[in-house]
């Protein structure tokens, strides 16, 4: 039992897939644990490529539904045809006091968050290694851009990004596969916004959906369906299914384990090396320790930071893996649930074929390589589309039906991604009475947005509006609503990386300080959080990550 | 469903007008819920309200060179999502409705509302329409909404009225609408 397996992964979403890809044709034997359902590609989507009309209540989730099982999942959107992917929020809760919300919106499938993400891939920029030294924000990251930059190429290479080549600093280009086209209205806003806000930019997407094929993979290009939240047999986005869980079942050495929670790491103080990982089966509850001798924490950032949480000096509260006192702290999220649109004249002979995922982007403009004296630091970026609506209906009867058969005008519309501080006090911890199902303390969040963040939304708000008006778009309005961290489903932090064990969790190699079989490769580790989505750079840093550990390992280090 | 939730109009979305956190100690059962399908579990409607339903849905969605809304299972859509996926409250205003224009056929037309012609059918409708009946503009536009939700999401309505495409496999951004002159499906 003892050598059953060289490495234990825990979580299988985008960087437990990358994780154990990597370890496995690295020549080790691993077990990826998910605490969610299997799902298996292709023959586990259920409802890929049916129409609404056969999908459950037409893939309309049923209100009373929502309001006793799914009422986090749904800002995350789950639908009938996504609600296996989704985590059940009755049965697997969590808790905030007053005033404190916080949407932990969680996948509950293997695959995790790679099944249900947004697929918007970008790379982090120099400055986002930089800004926190610079400003004296939160703690320097160990690592800078050309650490990172070689393993970005590595992953983006193997899953196939589609983008455009824009040689900006403050959002650099990516290993390509061509972009997905802009529409005729999107062309035209983007000549205009260029010229009348001269530094500004509008591009293409940067989509995990690829614009060529894999064929050494198996996986096909984009078929424009824009099903993707339902499992694409296609393959043609990036996922575990898709991508890195064929590569690690390819080399014989991976045993996957679904219906798996891990409650706890369990840790030898004298040679400071996690042994085991305790987990509980979510069917039978049986709980057991499977020993490890390399054990990657890739549950996502808030189910990393409970599970090391929860690992606790017997007869205390104290976690192995917090000396430093900063576990389960500076917990960020984008912010938004700003918009602005606009209404766009003419190329009214125009409408789209295909149903396109993605968009267009508008690139950080602000603070970029420096401050600029705008009321806040670091900056937004906006993701947004041009598209034309179904005419409404008008009146009832033959008059309604037939006027329906045309579309509206163009509309363009965006919204705006904001970085967030890394702030000390805003943290996770575990609650002091309350258990779930198997036990597990519940994860409680006290996590706000600050005065930063909120002069940000107010920026991009304004400056959305003028540069759209700017462009000659009519009709230009803009509206917001509540901003809850959690909600862009961007959540990091809880376990950051340092060069310091008395100010941070992991080093630079997302190792633990406390334990050198222990790395923590998903969003809990990151220092800071960009202004751009991140699952691009938990791949590259899980894959570098990996490179690591095994060198390490076989150098008798772990 | 993703993208969505990156639309920039989700930023002016009411989403969050109600809260919807449930208290988390309501964990009771241990099963997933799963969505009712098959028949209404219980009737929504009495029978001469389902038949007047059922006709008006005709009316707001007619039969033309496609087919209707009876003939795309709309009046069946509507009745199994006022009882089983729907809140309860949802169907109060249907049910008034549907009694108002009763009453008001009765005391116009002297008739059943739905043994009237569709003509008189289709008054009563307007009536609805510009609030002319108690609670009238509240039903047409709720109603309407359930008509058009069941028809544009149903095979008549998807396939038929509007054009589907399983697998587009190719994205055109300046795509000629007189090449189609209809309405792609989502």
């Amino acid at each position: 039992m003892t050598d059953q397996f060289d490495a234990i992964v825990i979580g299988s979403g985008v960087s437990g897939g990358w994780a154990a890809k990597e370890l496995t044709e690295k020549g080790l034997k691993v077990l990826m644990l998910d605490r969610g359902v299997m799902v298996e590609h292709g023959a586990d989507y259920d409802y890929d490529g049916r129409p609404a009309y056969e999908i459950p209540a037409r893939d309309r989730m049923p209100e009373p539904l929502v309001k006793s099982d799914y009422f986090i999942a749904t800002h995350g959107y789950v639908s009938p045809s996504t609600q296996k992917f989704y985590n059940n929020d009755r049965l697997n809760p969590y808790a905030y006091d007053e005033g404190e919300k916080f949407y932990w919106i969680r996948p509950g499938a293997v695959g995790g968050k790679s099944l249900i993400w947004g697929r918007w891939s970008f790379r982090w920029s120099p400055e986002d290694f930089e800004a926190n030294k610079r400003e004296n924000v939160g703690i320097d990251w160990p690592i800078r851009y050309d650490d990172i930059a070689p393993w970005y190429d590595y992953v983006e290479n193997y899953i196939g990004v589609s983008g455009s080549r824009e040689n900006l600093p403050q959002l650099p280009d990516s290993a390509f596969q061509p972009p997905i086209q802009m529409n005729v209205a999107e062309k035209w806003v983007k000549e205009r916004l260029e010229a009348t806000s001269p530094g500004r930019k509008l591009i293409n997407t940067r989509l995990s959906n690829m614009t060529e094929d894999k064929e050494d993979q198996g996986r096909s290009k984009c078929q424009f369906r824009n099903q993707c939240g339902r499992g694409c047999s296609f393959g043609a986005y990036f996922s575990t299914q898709a991508v890195t869980l064929p590569a690690a079942r390819a080399t014989g050495r991976l045993t996957l384990r679904s219906d798996a929670v891990v409650s706890n790491l369990e840790y030898d103080p004298k040679t400071k090396k996690v042994t085991g990982v305790r987990v509980v089966d979510t069917k039978t509850k049986q709980a057991e320790v499977i020993p490890a001798r390399l054990v990657f924490l890739c549950a996502s950032a808030m189910a990393s930071t409970q599970i090391l949480m929860n690992s606790r000096i017997p007869g205390t509260a104290k976690s192995h893996f917090d000396a430093s006192g900063t576990l389960g702290r500076y917990v960020m999220d984008h912010i938004f649930r700003v918009g602005i649109s606009g209404d766009i004249a003419g190329m009214t002979d125009y409408i789209e074929y295909g149903r396109r995922p993605g968009g267009v982007y508008v690139p950080r403009f602000r603070n970029v390589g420096g401050e600029e004296g705008v009321g806040f630091k670091r900056g937004y970026g906006y993701q947004g589309s041009a598209r034309r609506d179904p005419l409404p209906p008008q009146g009832f009867g033959a008059s309604m039906k037939h006027g329906m058969r045309g579309y509206g005008p163009w509309k363009f519309g965006m919204g705006a991604f904001g970085e967030c501080l890394p702030y000390e006090d805003n943290r996770v911890s575990l609650h002091a009475d309350k258990v779930d199902r198997f036990g597990i303390p519940l994860m409680r969040f006290d996590v706000t947005f600050r005065d930063n963040e909120i002069r940000m939304m107010d920026d991009a708000r304004s400056e959305g509006e003028a540069m759209l008006r700017r462009a000659g778009l009519t009709n230009v309005t803009s509206g917001r609503s509540e901003h809850v961290p959690g909600d862009a489903i961007h959540e990091m932090g809880g376990a950051r990386m340092g060069a310091d064990p008395r100010r941070s969790v992991l080093n630079k190699w997302s190792q633990a300080h406390d334990a050198a079989n222990l790395f923590v490769t998903d969003g809990a580790q990151m220092a800071s959080i960009s202004c751009v989505n991140p699952s691009l750079t938990f791949m590259a840093l899980t894959a570098r990550a990996a490179d690591y550990a095994v060198k390490q390992l076989k150098a008798g280090a772990i | 469903m993703i993208i969505d939730r990156r639309d920039a109009l989700a930023g002016m979305a009411a989403m969050f007008g109600a809260s919807l956190f449930a208290p988390i100690a309501r964990a009771a059962a241990t099963q997933v819920t799963p969505i009712s399908a098959g028949p209404p579990s219980s009737p929504v409607f009495t029978p001469p309200q389902r038949a007047l339903m059922t006709a008006l849905s005709e009316r707001v969605m007619p039969t033309t060179d496609t087919p209707g809304a009876i003939a795309a299972g709309v009046p069946e859509y509507i009745e199994k999502l006022l009882a089983d996926w729907a809140s309860p409250d949802d169907r109060k205003p249907i049910l008034a409705g549907l009694d108002a224009i009763e009453a008001r056929s009765r005391a116009d037309y002297k008739v059943a509302a739905d043994k009237a012609t569709p003509a008189q059918q289709d008054a009563l409708l307007t009536l609805a329409m510009e609030d002319r009946l108690p609670g009238g503009a509240d039903f047409f536009d709720k109603f309407r909404q359930l008509v058009l939700t069941g028809y544009f999401t149903s095979e008549v309505g998807i396939t038929q009225e509007r054009e589907y495409l399983p697998v587009p496999g190719r994205y055109d951004g300046a795509y000629p609408y007189s090449e189609i002159k209809k309405v792609f499906s989502s």
